[in-house]
Order: structure tokens, then C-alpha cells, then sequence
């Protein structure tokens, strides 16, 4: 290997040998330190300003070539999508080769080629390589703009803006950019349908005459490769590249919102909330807290031991992961945390993310977390010394960011020497929980009630262009002619038809539910007009008893009873049996309210809200407000599973939400119009 | 104790040599049927300990489906000696990062460490097999985090369905692997803490296991602390695999699938074909190369360059042990239809079925294979799994060092006869992959 050796970095681990007999109970002692060899590229410069960087590793026959041009970011406004109709026209051929013939000559090596409107990237065998270099360069060097090809690629990036109209991740990655940095920002603005067709094949030559440029750019290759060859070829096919004249664009201010805000996104496919709290910071490679920002970010949401993870993930169990970031770009960065998490905990999980935010910045973290979170990065630092790149990108990233000669020499050390202080000075300066956008993407009809009960933040509106809007409609319009009636009609007619349900003179349920692994049997007897029967007991004793016989009913658990008076035997008395949905003919049709993705009229009748399904006309949700030990709470009951019992379909499964408990009911048995006797309600 | 491959060849900076391009590998059996591979690549310190489990969503049974991959999550929870939680800390306190994965056939498990924490490596695996915590607080947790991961992967992916081999149902009537990878919420649901047990005892031994270490090592030494960790614990009866036929198609189905995070349509054309260690098998993801890899490929050249009637064009093989699945699909482009894009790729398959490719071609594909084969095993944890799938999956761990071989000597007649019995029109499921919107 012909690669020099820059510095031996040792890592600072308790060295123990390795016993003869094991001891399961404790964790195994690293062995000895491993030492590591970081390498460093050989250099040279060509006249026209292009930067060669090479790492010779000959492990295995393959070469990869990567250039780029490191211009300062530009915006693109009106025509923003210029840059990606060049990254796509680059590589369609060259004035040397068509198309096809380019294309064919690719894959015929086995090799893969791809150009980008700031650079260009081969990787191959390296018996190859040097005619894939030549096939890079002639096409990087001599490009042909097609008008033909240009309509083409226009015609599919039009598709593939359309192709990501409801994507949820999408959208949301575009608005929380936009909003963060701004859209007259390089790293805020997005290609529309709009400014993409502003694009004219002339803008695409010209932004290729003014910006692939050798000025700023930087050749790196790495692999099976012999440096003095390559030397040559790249000299003879890099060095007529032509100097050229750049004009660097003033880059807008990006600001943080004056006090933590949310701003909404609505999405009515969405199935889970994209929630991410953003703000911008100003951080550098070369700060000086740069590491301790580094470790607190690590801390709070670095991977599966981030606090972010343990808590949304592992304990709550809100979301499939839970993560924050930080970036050190040189022009503008941002900190961001972010899950993707279910519709119905979308408040919970915003809660829970800020307040692990502002927890790192109040209170300082444990040495145990700082530890971790040091060798997580020693880790990577030395797992990362197997790929050859790791030593061309440590290069490229010195000579990039201006950063001292032996910053990657240094780098383990500086990690080493963060303190607990640093680190929450970190937070402080750079989590902003009180400088936020929290921004959310999902569906409104879903998420928004909970966010504004929870939420002490101001809700803005956004839409899919991050453009501000209202708050979405919560609700459905409901059809002209549609009442209370009509839709409980149809559900008659849904569940086997008027004739059938009138016929009904009693009904008999019993079904099971589990309770922590203990049996329940539910019997619930109803006859008409209005009496009912509701029996709950656990290995054939009876836990619980409603009873109403028509004019007055009771309550026992336990051995206590209780008589139903006031308010209550009111309610009873309005019940209509053995259907109660006859009574609420004369509820109120309310709205039409989404649920677990159907449609649903919402009938509200008493204390209950009926849920009936829109399209099978089929009672699919029941909600009864009572009187809990703290307060009213709403108890919700779900109807699933319909199936024919005597012509007549009755749901198989029933599940009630009380509070942390979830019960779910499966029917074993129906019996209509026996079983049934005066005396069950007496 | 098989002999060894590796003698003083292990003494070599560079296991992998370029010339040969041969992975050199060590295997053995431990007394308790626990199966070991060894490779050796001292040019880095780094090392990966992995373990792969003969168990898939295909051994689990009908009411009771995403075990397997609920164990995934599981065995992430603790075990007799490592603390609830702890188990990530732990990794990453030593500068390790690992993690673990699901298919239809198996479940991998693995851990990179730098190469001074190879014996924590071991400790946790041996750990991980012998005495995982199961219990009802971690199976309640993670059956809220499976769920959001099915919704976040499938459900509000667009194309989820697709990538994740949620329509196989359509091509499977019979065999496993028709249900879903992820399993079905409900059947998640309803599974008692017993049940989950029961699956870890059913698969979960070392006879049903292969523990493979990959990287910087010293062999003595490991081999000593492998026994160690893994012999002690107990070998148990495994169970008999079933294997399910699947009975051959005898006519086309059409079938229809809505995404509601997709706008455009896909197209896509799904065959049974044969089991992955199946030379014909091969011979497909030859085929594969041919019809949509690269810009010059068949499909890609007609469809999205000359003709542009697609925006995407894609045809690929999912391995498996009992039969693979391959796809041939389409995004349309513009105002496109679906049928018109069916007789496009139908035109390209009866060309393949009809001719013989020519030398260039054939040689295109032999290219294209030897700079993946070489790209693939570019480092010690990508390895690691390759030789632990072909011990497993394919019955052969040298098959890693064969592929290429095999690659070279199927002949143009070959691929024409493949394409023939298994692209056939009355073999396959059209599947209309539609936009929620389109539905009725």
C-alpha cells in the first residue's frame, strides 16, 4: 500500500486479556486497543485549478472517481429545476459519441457512470477504468444538449413532480425546508410544475457555460489504481478544462420564528404525521463547540440510545424511530428532530419530543450518556477506517471547510475532552425549544383537535407549496336531503331491511373479551319496547348487572345495588329496544366525520354520538360521554365483523376503549326472538 | 470439524485477494449443531459478528402470521444478564452499531465491532439465543412499534405494496409466502404471551443457526472463545419443515391493487419462479441485466429513451429458498395505458423467447456481474451475511466464490429456454398497481 501513514491513532479503552473461563454474568472487557492507520491521498493541483486527490488501496480490483464542483450555493427562482435538467442532460451522450452508443459502452464494461449538474462519479472494475474515466470526461467535457432529449426529461420530471402530489414524506420534506430556510433560499426553494416550465433548453446550456467550472472542483480517486498513471491520464483529460468566471450569490438571512410555533400541513391521505421541530443554527466544522454539539445531539436523538428513541419508540411505542440532527454546513444548517408517528398521537408525540428538547437544555445529562455518546463516535471513526473513501472524504472535507491540517488527527481527542457543560451549553445555544417551528405534516380531521388542545403553541397553516392558508374544514359537508332519519333508515336497510327489524321482538348477545388474561362474558338481553339486560361475569360469577324492565331499573356490583333515578332512568326510559338505532331517528345528523379512513354521518343523540358508515350505511361507532372518576370522559365503542344471524346482521365484534383499557368482545352466540323472558328483567 | 480452507493464507494482510477474487472462509460444526463460518480480513480493525436463524415469515402458520419478524424486534429487549434497554447502550458504549432484519426464510441478527470488542460480540449473541427476555412488556411496546413501522413503510410509502412484497398474496395460493412479511396487525394482536414463547422455542436453538465472524481476528483465540459462549448451550429437537407446493399456473390472472399515496400508475407483470440455489434461478437475474439494467438495457432503452412511454422501468428477482418471485413493471409515462405498456414488455419477453442475445450482450452481463460481485464484497459486514445466506439459504457457503462461475457458463440458449418456460403469459399475475382514486 503505497498510502502514507499521517498518524497512529490509539484509542483510550481499558485493556484485559482474555480468560479461560467465561462468566455469563458479566459483560466481557474490551482486548488491547486496535491501532489505526489513517491514511492521506497524495495531492496535485492542475493548472486550471482542478484539485486531484488519489488513495491508492488495492484490496480490490475496483476504482471509484468522484468529481466535484464546490461552487457556493445558488438559488435558482423562477426557474428553479435548471439544475436538475442539467444533472439529467449531462451523460446523454457527447459530441464525440451518441447516445446510445455512450450508454452502450458503459454497460458493455460493467461500469456505472452518472453526472450531476456539479460533478460526475464512475466506479469500475479497474481493468476498466481507464476508459470509463475517458467516457466520463468526454462527456462531462463535451456535452450535447438535445432539444429532443431536453423535452423528454421535461416531460418526466413534469411526471415525477405529479407522480409525488400525495406523497406525505415528500411534501414535507419540501415545506419544512422552505419554511426553515426560506423559499428564496438555495436550500428553501423547490422545483414546482411552474417554474420547471419556465426552463428553456438555452437556460440549461447556459448554466452549464457558467457553473462546470474547474475553479472550485475536486477530482478524487480511489482504489485499485497506480498514482503515477493516473497522474498522466488525468493531466491529459482534465487539464484543457477551462477556467471560468463565477459570480457568488448573496445567500437571505434565515431566521428563527420569535417564540416556538406550529405550522400545519394537511394531508388527508396521510396515515402517519411527519413531526419534525426545526431550527436554524450557525454551526462550523471548525467552532469550537462544534463537538459538544455533536455529542448533544447524540444524546438527545442519536440513533437507538437517544433519549428521543427510548422514550417516543421504546417506551411509548408512538413511532417505528425517533431522531434528531444537526448539520455543520458552511452556509446555513439546521438542528431537526423528527418521527413519523400514527394520526392519533401526533399531540403526544410533540409533547414528548419538546420536552426532551428542553430537558437537555435545563438539566445537565448523566456522565453514563456522555460516555455513550463518545463511543459511539469513537466507533464509527474506526469503523469508518475500512472503506478507503473514509480517507479521501476526511481529505476533501480539510481542503473544503478550510479546517487545520490534523483536525482528524485531533478529532478523537477533541471528542474526548467534552464536558457535561459543554454539552448542555451545546443545547442551549443550538436546540432552540424556544426558537421552533414545529412543523407537521398529516391530516388535519385527525390530528388538529388533540394539537390545539395540547398545544400552549400558536398553529399556522400551510399548504403543500408552503404557502400560508386557512385551517382546514374538519368536517365533511353533509348531502341536501340526508337527515338523522334517512340515515338510520338505511342502516336498517344495510343490516337486512325494515321488514326483518320490525319483526324483531327480542335479541340475546353473548360474547367473550379477555381482561389481562382472565375470561369475560358479556350477556346482554334486550326486548322491545325498551327493556334490557346487561350481565358481565368472570368464571361464571357475576361481576356486574344493569337492569331496566321499562319504567325502572338497577345497578349491582359486588353486592351493592343501586336503583336508577333522575337523569339516568330518563336516558333508560328514551332507549328503544331491541334496536336502540329506532330512537336515534330523532338525534341531530352532526357532520361526516372521517374514521380509521371511512366516512362516517355522525348522529347525535342523548349523551352518544352514532357513527354510521357511508358507504355500507353500518353503525360502526358508538361514543357515550359518562361520568368517570375524574370528570366526563368519553368511552368509545367500535362495531366490526358483521355477520347474518336470522336474516339479519348483527357485528361479531365490539370493542370499548375506557381510559388505558382496551376490551374487545367476540360474540359467540345470537338468539333472536328466544332466550329471552319478562323475567331476565326483573 | 471440517478441514480447514484458511492455513497460512490467514497470515496474509488481504483475505480477499484481488487477483482470484475468491473469499477465503473457515467452517465448522459446533458439538451442539450450531454451525460456524470464519473469514478473515486483518486489513482494518473491525470485526462482525452475526448470527442468522433458519426462520422466516414462511414458518409461521395461518392466524398467527409476523412472528418472525416480531421476534426481530423482540430479542432487542434483554436477556438473563443484559438489562432491559440495555442492550443498544451496551453496542454502542463499545463503538459498535448493529442491527437485524427479516425475510420470508430467515432472520439475521449482527453487531460490527471494532475488533477489540469481538469477545462483547459473542457474549451477546451467545446471550441473545440462550436466554432472551420475553415477557409481556416488551411484546406490548413493540407491537405498537411494528404497527407504525408497517404504516411508515407500506402504508404511507407510495408503491409500498410493491417493495415490500405485499402482493404476493395474488401469486401465492398455497405456499407461506403469500402473507405478508410484516404480518397481519390483527393476528399481532391476538397472539398471547404464550404463543410468542412457543415460536422462540420452535426456532430458535443453535441447531437451527449459523454464527458467522467476519474481519479482524485472531483464529485460535476466537475459535476457543466461540466454543466457549455457544457449545454450552443446548441443542433441541427441530422441527420438520413442511414444504408447500405451489401448483403451477395454468392462465393469466389479472388482478388490482390502490395506493393512496401514488398519482401514477405501475404496471406490473409477476412470475413464480425457482428457488434461489436453482441454476435457473441465475439464469433470471441474467435476464434481469438484459431487460432493465443500465441505459442501453432492453426495456429501458425502448420505453423510457426511445419511445418514452414509462418513466420508470424496473424488472427484478426476488430470491427465495422455496421459489422466488420476478417482476418485470412500469410507471407510464404522460397519458400512456397500462395496456399499451403490457404489449411493450410482452414484445421484449418474446424476443427473449424467441432469440438468441448476442455475444455483446452476453459478454455485457458477464461485465456487469464482476464489478457487483466485486462492489458486494467491499466490506466485512456485507460479507458476513453473504456467507451466512449461502450457508443457510443455499446450502453452500462456497457459493459466494461460485456466482460468477455460474454467471459465465450459462450459454444464450440457456437464457432463451428460461425465458420461454418462465415468462410465459399463462404463468403469470398482471398486476394494475392504481391510485386510491381510480378505486370504485
Amino acid at each position: 500500500m503505497k498510502t502514507k501513514i499521517l498518524s497512529i491513532v490509539t484509542i483510550l479503552f481499558l485493556s484485559f486479556t482474555v480468560s479461560a473461563q467465561i462468566d455469563r454474568t458479566k459483560q466481557p472487557k474490551p482486548g488491547p486497543a486496535p491501532k489505526i492507520n489513517l491514511g492521506t491521498p497524495e495531492k496535485f493541483t492542475l493548472k486550471n485549478g482542478l484539485q486531484v486527490l488519489v488513495v491508492e488501496n488495492h484490496k480490490l480490483p475496483r476504482v471509484t472517481a468522484t468529481l466535484s464542483i464546490d461552487n457556493p450555493p445558488m438559488s435558482f427562482g423562477n426557474k428553479k429545476g435548471v439544475e436538475n435538467l442539467l444533472s439529467g442532460m449531462l451523460g446523454t451522450g457527447s459530441k464525440n459519441t451518441p447516445k446510445a452508443k455512450f450508454d452502450q459502452e458503459v454497460d458493455f464494461l460493467g461500469a456505472n457512470i452518472s453526472f450531476w449538474n456539479e460533478g460526475a462519479r464512475t466506479s469500475s472494475l479497474s481493468k476498466y477504468f481507464p476508459k470509463v474515466l475517458g467516457l466520463m470526461a468526454d462527456a462531462a467535457f463535451n456535452p450535447v444538449f438535445e432539444q429532443g432529449e431536453f423535452d423528454k426529461q421535461m416531460k418526466q420530471s413534469l411526471d415525477g413532480i405529479k407522480s409525488n402530489a400525495k406523497n406525505v414524506k415528500a411534501i414535507a420534506r419540501r415545506v419544512e425546508n422552505a419554511l426553515t430556510y426560506g423559499k428564496n433560499h438555495p436550500y428553501g426553494e423547490f422545483t414546482s410544475e411552474e417554474t420547471l416550465k419556465n426552463v428553456t433548453l438555452q437556460d440549461v446550456k447556459d448554466l452549464y457555460n457558467k457553473t462546470y467550472k474547474p475553479n472550485n472542483a475536486y477530482l478524487v480517486i480511489i482504489g485499485d489504481v497506480n498514482f503515477k498513471e493516473v497522474k498522466t491520464q488525468v493531466e491529459s483529460l482534465f487539464g484543457n478544462w477551462a477556467k471560468g468566471n463565477l459570480v457568488t450569490q448573496t445567500l437571505p438571512k434565515v431566521e428563527n420564528p420569535t417564540t416556538t410555533e406550529i405550522d400545519f400541513i394537511n394531508m388527508p391521505n396521510a396515515v402517519q404525521s411527519e413531526l419534525a421541530i426545526i431550527n436554524a443554527v450557525d454551526l462550523k466544522m471548525g467552532d469550537k463547540d462544534y463537538y459538544a454539539a455533536l455529542l448533544a445531539n447524540q444524546i438527545l436523538g442519536g440513533g437507538g440510545t437517544g433519549r428521543l428513541y427510548k422514550n417516543l419508540r421504546e417506551d411509548k411505542g408512538y413511532t417505528y424511530g425517533a431522531y434528531s440532527g444537526i448539520g455543520a454546513d458552511r452556509y446555513a444548517s439546521r438542528f431537526k428532530t423528527s418521527a413519523s408517528v400514527r394520526n392519533m398521537v401526533t399531540d403526544s408525540a410533540m409533547v414528548e419530543a419538546m420536552k426532551e428538547i428542553n430537558k437537555l437544555r435545563y438539566k445537565k445529562a448523566t456522565q453514563e450518556e456522555l460516555d455513550v455518546a463518545k463511543a459511539k463516535y469513537i466507533g464509527s471513526f474506526v469503523r469508518n477506517v475500512e472503506k478507503p473513501r473514509t480517507v479521501a472524504n476526511y481529505a476533501l472535507n480539510i481542503l473544503t471547510n478550510k479546517l487545520s491540517k490534523d483536525y482528524y488527527k485531533n478529532y478523537l481527542k477533541n471528542i474526548n475532552a467534552v464536558t457535561l457543560e459543554d454539552v448542555q451549553n451545546a443545547a442551549l445555544k443550538y436546540f432552540r425549544g424556544d426558537k421552533s417551528r414545529i412543523i407537521i405534516t398529516g391530516k388535519g380531521i385527525d390530528v388538529l383537535k388533540n394539537l390545539e388542545k395540547t398545544a400552549d403553541y400558536k398553529i399556522n397553516y400551510f399548504d403543500a407549496n408552503g404557502n400560508p392558508t386557512t385551517k382546514p374544514e374538519m368536517s365533511l359537508p353533509i348531502p341536501d336531503g340526508t337527515t338523522a332519519s334517512t340515515v338510520v333508515d338505511s342502516y336498517f336497510k344495510a343490516i337486512g331491511g325494515k321488514d326483518k327489524v320490525t319483526a324483531v321482538k327480542s335479541v340475546m348477545i353473548s360474547s367473550d373479551a379477555k381482561v389481562q388474561g382472565m375470561q369475560l362474558n358479556l350477556v346482554q338481553k334486550n326486548a322491545a319496547p325498551n327493556k334490557s339486560l346487561v350481565l358481565v361475569s368472570m368464571a361464571g360469577n357475576v361481576m356486574q348487572k344493569m337492569v331496566f324492565d321499562g319504567t325502572k331499573g338497577y345497578q349491582e356490583a359486588r353486592g351493592q345495588k343501586k336503583e336508577v333515578t333522575g337523569k339516568e332512568l330518563e336516558e333508560a326510559k328514551k332507549q328503544a329496544a331491541p334496536f336502540t338505532d329506532l330512537a336515534y331517528k330523532e338525534g341531530k345528523l352532526e357532520r361526516i366525520e372521517p374514521v380509521d379512513g371511512k366516512n362516517a354521518y355522525v348522529i347525535k343523540h342523548g349523551k352518544s354520538e352514532i357513527f354510521y358508515d357511508l358507504t355500507s350505511g353500518l353503525k360502526i361507532k358508538e361514543v357515550k360521554t359518562v361520568k368517570g372518576p375524574q370528570g366526563e370522559m368519553k368511552v368509545p365503542t367500535l362495531y366490526s365483523d358483521y355477520k347474518e344471524v336470522n336474516g339479519i346482521k348483527f357485528p361479531h365484534k365490539m370493542s370499548q376503549k375506557m381510559g388505558p383499557m382496551n376490551l374487545e368482545f367476540i360474540v359467540k352466540e345470537i338468539k333472536v326472538n328466544e332466550g329471552v323472558s319478562d323475567a331476565d328483567f326483573q | 470439524m471440517k478441514k480447514s480452507v484458511l492455513s497460512l493464507a490467514s497470515a496474509m494482510l488481504f483475505a480477499f485477494s484481488a487477483n482470484a477474487q475468491k473469499v477465503e472462509f473457515e467452517e465448522y460444526d459446533l458439538s451442539n449443531g450450531m454451525h460456524v463460518i470464519l473469514h478473515q480480513d486483518n486489513s482494518a480493525p473491525v470485526v462482525t459478528v452475526g448470527v442468522m436463524y433458519h426462520v422466516g415469515s414462511k414458518d409461521e402458520v395461518e392466524g398467527k402470521t409476523g412472528m418472525a419478524h416480531f421476534y426481530e424486534h423482540l430479542l432487542f429487549t434483554g436477556t438473563k444478564n443484559i438489562g432491559r434497554g440495555e442492550w443498544s447502550k451496551i453496542v454502542a458504549a463499545n463503538g459498535g452499531a448493529g442491527n437485524a432484519n427479516t425475510t420470508w426464510d430467515r432472520t439475521y441478527y449482527y453487531e460490527t465491532f471494532p475488533s477489540n470488542n469481538l469477545e462483547l460480540g459473542l457474549w451477546m449473541e451467545s446471550e441473545r439465543l440462550l436466554h432472551p427476555t420475553i415477557d409481556q412488556k416488551a411484546v406490548d411496546t413493540q407491537n405498537e412499534v411494528v404497527k407504525e413501522e408497517k404504516r411508515q413503510r407500506m402504508d404511507n410509502a407510495p408503491y409500498g405494496k410493491i417493495i415490500y412484497g405485499d402482493v404476493y398474496r395474488h401469486i401465492f395460493d398455497k405456499h407461506n409466502y403469500k402473507n405478508s412479511l410484516i404480518g397481519s396487525m390483527k393476528d399481532l394482536d391476538g397472539a398471547t404471551l404464550e404463543e410468542f414463547k412457543a415460536f422462540y422455542d420452535k426456532w430458535y436453538m443453535p441447531n437451527n443457526a449459523v454464527l458467522v465472524i467476519a474481519g479482524d481476528f485472531e483464529t485460535k483465540n476466537t475459535k476457543k472463545l466461540i466454543k466457549n459462549y455457544f457449545e454450552s448451550i443446548p441443542a433441541r429437537t427441530l422441527p420438520k419443515r413442511e414444504t408447500t407446493v405451489e401448483p403451477e399456473r395454468t392462465k393469466e390472472k389479472r388482478v388490482k391493487e390502490y395506493d393512496s399515496n401514488i398519482q401514477l400508475p405501475a404496471i406490473l407483470l409477476a412470475h413464480k419462479t425457482p428457488a434461489m440455489k436453482e441454476r435457473d434461478a441465475k439464469v433470471l437475474d441474467v435476464i434481469s441485466t438484459i431487460l432493465s439494467n443500465g441505459k442501453s438495457s432492453r426495456l429501458y432503452k425502448k420505453l423510457v429513451d426511445d419511445k418514452k412511454k414509462a418513466l420508470q422501468v424496473f424488472s427484478f428477482a426476488r430470491n427465495l429458498e422455496d421459489y422466488s418471485v420476478y417482476n418485470i413493471g412500469a410507471i407510464p409515462l404522460g397519458k400512456t395505458s397500462l395496456e399499451d405498456l403490457i404489449k411493450e414488455m410482452d414484445e421484449e419477453i418474446l424476443k427473449l423467447q424467441t432469440e438468441l442475445i448476442s455475444d455483446k450482450d452476453l459478454q455485457k452481463v458477464r461485465n456487469k456481474f464482476e464489478n457487483n460481485f466485486v462492489a458486494s464484497n467491499s466490506n466485512v459486514q456485507g460479507i458476513a451475511n453473504s456467507l451466512a445466506r449461502n450457508y443457510m439459504l443455499i446450502g453452500n457457503t462456497n457459493n459466494i466464490n461460485k456466482e460468477l462461475e455460474i454467471v459465465n457458463s450459462i450459454t444464450k440458449e440457456e437464457i432463451r429456454a428460461v425465458a420461454k418456460k418462465y415468462l410465459a403469459k399463462d404463468r403469470r399475475i398482471v398486476i394494475e398497481y392504481l391510485p386510491e382514486s381510480k378505486k370504485k
